[in-house]
């Protein structure tokens, strides 16, 4: 007996093909790319002081961008498991001479590795944020995002290298032989062609289950999203009070807004913030885990109390939750979004008084922002110089 | 050749500024635990799932009669994948008590009903590719072209 590892030899299904393999891995680098792309368009909503603004139009960009961040991620599964399973049998290719060309030939092993591991953990770790999910030790966002690069680069890496092989599989018929491995000369047990059909369908399925989290048209059918989009008043909460360690006491009575600014400090209750002017808009919540839902919200445009303060247009205001646990306690509502006619001190959600799930007795809600940015309790709106 | 060169440069500076913000951005246990779930992937898929759906493939579908295999194939593949995109919602470890509306799906129900599909998909394939094939000698392939 010869151990259990097998050689590359041994592998001599014929749909273990680089005429297979170019296909699925074109899609999966689509994928990739797209899912690369949405996830810095969110990196760069979240940098406190932003070079060129972010715009605060169309309102629901946020909401497309990330959703098909997690729908391409999603999508991504079933293409890398048939990908990395059709490219299997590499895995056990004999290890070249020491050469100048074997030198050559390990590097490029190497940023395979490099690659399928970064792949990986990209999809796997998504994944379980977007299930609020966190068994690991390090920072999510960091680490996603600092991963994200390494898995662009690596790829970039493998298109260079296979980009001859890329062509001459698109180029000719998903039959053809012509880059087989030498020891791939028996039929699979299903057609190349079905085994495509089954790849793209199991792509599509994993997208039509999982993206009702943020296209309501597929709430029912979505079996795997991590949210039905319902909740209380409506709407899904991502952190409730509790989690956020906001105490009924923090929100009784008591409670005072302040606003401050060069023409100095205004304090408002909320029987004052709701005898302001008030307006109503149309806008979605957004969250970066791939989930949204529409609501109608209503409260006094925010441009009205730095008013109150006397605070130039453009200027960046710093937001202070109430909440005592967790990241986005303090945040910076920039200029173009502080100024824009949409962007309200919301007290009421769906027509009715914000619960204090959904941030009450008042939160942030502003047009292409991301979900956690849309800060609830607000206690405190500071004008920045 | 030159602009693959230039391409596979540019591919190594991305991915060396991904190491850079990983590096000069996590403690050293962070970076533990992140070189753990690179390496761990890689392993989990190469020496378990991958295996494992060798050896399926070849104990449950090679049996099979021709006109049957490609649907269960595909059946298979689809139903596979999926399982493996939503383990962690069928785990639900991410569930809470203070917050409903996070998983709040029946999600191994769910899964049936995904099953219940795949598995009408695979006899419906099944007859479809059976209809094709009566009276021809050269199985699914004789109606082609």
């Amino acid at each position: 007996m010869r151990g259990v590892v097998p050689r590359e030899a041994e592998f001599t299904s014929r749909l273990r093909s680089a005429a297979v393999a170019a296909r699925v891995g074109s899609w999966l680098g689509v994928c990739f790319a797209i899912a690369f792309v949405t996830g810095l368009i969110s990196h760069y909503a979240q940098v406190p002081d932003q070079p060129i603004p972010f715009p605060t139009a169309p309102s629901w960009g946020y909401r497309l961008t990330q959703g098909l961040h997690v729908a391409t991620g999603s999508a991504a599964v079933p293409l890398l498991l048939v990908k990395l399973w059709t490219v299997y049998p590499k895995l056990f290719a004999p290890l070249p001479r020491p050469s100048r060309r074997g030198v050559l030939t390990m590097l490029e092993r190497g940023s395979i590795g490099v690659l399928v591991a970064s792949a990986v953990f990209q999809l796997a770790t998504g994944l379980a944020n977007a299930a609020q999910w966190y068994p690991w030790a390090f920072s999510f966002r960091t680490a996603h995002f600092a991963v994200a690069w390494i898995a662009i680069g690596a790829l970039l890496v493998h298109v260079a290298v296979k980009l001859p092989v890329i062509r001459a599989a698109w180029g000719s018929d998903v039959d053809s032989v012509g880059q087989d491995r030498p020891s791939a000369t028996r039929s699979g047990a299903v057609s190349r062609r079905t085994l495509l059909r089954g790849t793209w369908i199991a792509a599509a399925a994993a997208v039509v289950t999982t993206a009702g989290a943020t296209v309501p048209l597929l709430r029912k059918v979505s079996v795997f999203a991590v949210r039905t989009g319902e909740g209380p008043q409506g709407v899904p909460i991502n952190r409730t009070a509790q989690a956020a360690g906001v105490t009924a006491d923090d929100v009784d009575r008591s409670y005072l807004l302040q606003v401050v600014g060069p023409g100095g400090t205004v304090s408002l209750t909320r029987d004052e913030l709701a005898g302001l002017r008030q307006r109503t808009r149309d806008l979605p919540i957004a969250c970066v885990e791939g989930w949204s839902a529409g609501a109608t919200w209503s409260g006094v445009p925010i441009r009205d109390l730095l008013d109150l303060v006397e605070a130039p247009r453009g200027s960046d205001v710093l937001v202070v939750s109430l909440q005592r646990r967790g990241h986005y306690g303090r945040t910076v509502l920039q200029g173009n979004f502080a100024d824009h006619p949409s962007t309200l001190l919301a007290l009421t959600i769906n027509g009715e008084q914000l619960s204090v799930d959904h941030g009450y007795p008042a939160r942030i809600i502003a047009p292409n922002r991301p979900g956690v940015l849309q800060t609830k309790w607000v206690t405190r709106l500071e004008v920045m110089t | 050749m030159r602009g693959r060169l230039a391409l596979g440069a540019v591919g190594v500076v991305v991915a060396g500024y991904g190491v850079w913000l990983l590096v000069s951005r996590s403690s050293t246990d962070q970076l533990r635990s992140v070189v753990t779930w690179l390496v761990g992937g890689v392993v989990v898929h190469d020496a378990v799932l991958a295996p494992l759906v060798l050896v399926a493939g070849w104990l449950a579908l090679r049996p099979l009669p021709a006109w049957v295999r490609g649907p269960v194939a595909c059946g298979a593949l689809v139903l596979g994948t999926l399982t493996v995109l939503a383990v962690p919602v069928l785990g639900g470890w991410g569930r809470r008590g203070d917050n409903p509306t996070l998983l709040d799906r029946d999600y191994v129900a769910g899964w049936w009903v995904v099953a219940l599909v795949v598995l009408a998909g695979v006899v419906v394939g099944c007859l479809v590719v059976r209809s094709r094939t009566t009276g021809g000698h050269h199985g699914a392939r004789s109606g082609r072209r």
